[in-house]
């Protein structure tokens, strides 16, 4: 019997693009249509205890096993093989999807972002509900305004050495967003459980 | 077009089939669970992110959760009931920070007690727009009685290292997951209770 009940177990994005002088531009809050198989993937390997060949954001297939290193997002600054990204890329997002469809890659040349510390809040329990943020700043030194942001994400490290990463989750935004010269685009990300 | 405004989120399901002593299925159960706890998500943060938490294990306990390649292991094999889908029999309503089973129905013959056998797995399926995987464990009674499970849940490793040597590692359980059911599932003794949970994320 198919059954119809309100699901309350979710991810959630904020977005946040602020000028030179930290005044805020544009704000955007939605929920999150995103987890990619990838997440899935490496929650398996870590329940089961096992490997299973997962695609990297390189579109690769990648024997994974069970590691401590499955999952992690906390990439420290300039770092962007994995921890919270922003693209242009304006595909619908698929169960398949494998990296952000047109990444903004890292550095002061055009269309790149200086990408901060990936942070994050512990995880709190308000009412019936238990949740944690994950949040990045990248910040634009390009020169001229970063148009066209369309899609965000956040990418996986799925095994520590030889480094693989992987898709945990990606978003398309309801609209295009630009970050001025000396601005910067705040991502945040929440996870959330609900009984 | 696809409906690209719904909310996609990740869904956990279980499912309850509980078979007399000759296989015959005598009651079904299933549907969406609403059932993640605190401890998962502090697992799933500690996975993702990282730092000091203390989750607390099944005795209550708040305990440091250390870096191991073991942590959310749910594999328990036959006969332990520490591990992987755990059933009892209290239906109290499930909270935020429940950390254990209400009662839970310990492992052997005797009374009140029921046989686990080892938990197996169903490997990871991509089913546009869905992605799932399955764990079940088929628990046997043969206590001699009839026994009433009405919750069940998932226990998975938690690590924790103390201690002047420097990978002396502790492993306790702590309780992700528990669902009280619907109807109360009663099996008869030589019969059996199949509990199966798929965690779906959808595009």
């Amino acid at each position: 019997m198919k059954q119809r009940m309100k699901i309350k177990e979710g991810l959630s994005y904020k977005v946040v693009v602020r000028d030179r002088y930290g005044k805020v531009l544009k704000r955007i809050a939605a929920p999150s249509q995103s987890y990619t198989r990838a997440w899935n993937q490496c929650l398996y390997v870590l329940n089961r205890h096992s490997s299973f060949t997962i695609i990297d954001t390189g579109g690769a297939g990648r024997s994974i096993s069970y590691s401590s290193s499955v999952l992690r997002a906390n990439a420290g600054a300039g770092e962007i093989g994995y921890g919270i990204r922003v693209g242009k890329g304006m595909m619908p997002v698929t169960i398949n999807d494998y990296a952000l469809e047109n990444p903004c890659g890292e550095g002061t040349g055009v269309d790149q972002f200086l990408h901060q510390a990936t942070s994050a809040s512990s995880p709190a329990v308000v009412g019936s509900e238990c949740s944690f943020w994950v949040r990045r700043v990248m910040v634009n030194n390009s020169g001229s305004t970063i148009s066209g942001i369309r899609e965000i994400g956040c990418y996986v490290m799925m095994k520590y050495s030889p480094a693989y990463y992987g898709l945990g989750y990606r978003d398309v935004l309801p609209a295009e967003v630009s970050v001025p010269d000396g601005g910067s685009i705040t991502v945040t990300y929440t996870l959330k459980v609900t009984i | 077009m696809r409906r690209g405004s719904l909310m996609k989120r990740p869904e956990l399901w279980y499912s309850v089939v509980v078979r007399d002593r000759d296989g015959k299925v005598i009651s079904r159960e299933r549907r969406r669970a609403h059932s993640f706890l605190k401890q998962w998500n502090e697992f799933v943060w500690f996975f993702h992110f990282g730092g000091n938490i203390y989750p607390k294990i099944t005795n209550g306990s708040p305990t440091k959760l250390d870096s191991h390649d073991n942590n959310f292991l749910m594999t328990g094999g036959e006969g332990d009931a520490s591990l992987g889908i755990v059933i009892g029999t209290n239906d109290t309503p499930v909270a935020i920070d429940n950390y254990a089973m209400g009662a839970q129905i310990p492992e052997g013959y005797g009374a009140g007690q029921m046989h686990h056998l080892a938990n197996t797995f169903g490997a990871p399926v991509v089913s546009p727009p869905n992605c799932g995987y399955s764990i079940s464990r088929i628990i046997v009674n043969n206590s001699g009685g009839l026994i009433t499970v009405r919750e069940s849940g998932i226990y998975h490793q938690h690590s924790y290292r103390y201690g002047p040597v420097a990978y002396q590692f502790y492993f306790y359980s702590s309780c992700g997951v528990r669902d009280v059911f619907l109807t109360p599932q009663d099996v008869p003794d030589g019969g059996s209770i199949t509990v199966n949970y798929t965690l779906q994320v959808t595009e």
